[in-house]
């Protein structure tokens, strides 16, 4: 019988075929989905997978790029949206 | 569009978002930028150009775009100014130094404590006990007078 603590729903049980051709069933943690960027769907680089009790042990610097729209956007993401800000801008200027 | 003078916003990095002016074009592919951000050479796709133009003349001061800055109500990056540097000292040598600056002390101190027990006890200094505190005191006195050299002293005493 497997230990009473591992019958929570915060470990997922994976099947495993062992040499013998046996299958036992091993449990591992949950880990939570990567941060992905709105915009552009892609996965945001700098931000490490963890629940929000682990990511808040971490210094700042280690969560997140330091960057405008850090950890929100993707670097390609934001460089857009400074194009479009510097376009808006030029109608100032003039 | 990507000359001396010309106005531009950077797209990229930690400076992403804030305004800064070319000071100088060094090739096709790099700018060196001042104002907002760090003055530092920038990739030119880092950068968005914008409409307006300083005039300002090819490698200007900060304190020539912080002036123009000035007027069209930006501010410039400001940086406390460092405090005089001292000396080079790498952080070996100062570690050693501040260690040995440390034992002097506490050989200074051993040979006052020395001296002030084997003056209670005048009748009962051995031989060897009396040259210790004559040692002591001789090593105590080029110590007092240069505490900061006292690795040179120190390897004469010895």
């Amino acid at each position: 019988m497997p230990a009473r603590r591992l019958r929570s729903r915060s470990f997922r049980r994976l099947k495993v075929k062992l040499p013998g051709n046996r299958v036992t069933i091993h449990y591992r943690k949950r880990v939570p989905k990567a941060a992905t960027c709105p915009v552009t769907g892609e996965k945001l680089h700098g931000v490490p997978r963890g629940t929000p009790g682990q990511l808040h042990k971490l210094p700042k610097a280690q969560r997140r790029p330091e960057r405008p729209y850090g950890g929100v956007l993707s670097s390609k993401a934001m460089r857009e949206e400074f194009r479009k800000e510097a376009r808006g801008m030029e109608l100032e200027k003039r | 569009m990507i000359e001396v003078g010309r106005l531009c916003l950077k797209i990229a990095g930690r400076d992403a978002g804030k305004k800064a002016v070319i000071i100088d074009v060094l090739d096709k592919k790099f700018v060196l930028l001042d104002g907002e951000v760090r003055r530092r050479k920038c990739n030119v796709s880092h950068i968005e150009p914008l409409r307006g133009k300083l005039d300002i003349e090819k490698g200007a001061s900060h304190e020539a775009v912080a002036a123009e800055f000035d007027k069209l109500g930006w501010k410039a990056r400001e940086t406390k100014p460092k405090a005089a540097a001292e000396k080079q000292v790498s952080k070996r040598s100062k570690k050693s130094a501040e260690k040995k600056e440390a034992k002097s002390q506490a050989s200074k101190e051993k040979a006052e404590a020395g001296t002030e027990k084997k003056s209670g006890h005048k009748g009962k200094t051995t031989v060897k006990g009396h040259e210790q505190v004559k040692k002591k005191a001789a090593k105590k006195k080029p110590a007092a007078s240069s505490v900061k050299k006292s690795a040179p002293s120190k390897n004469a005493d010895s």
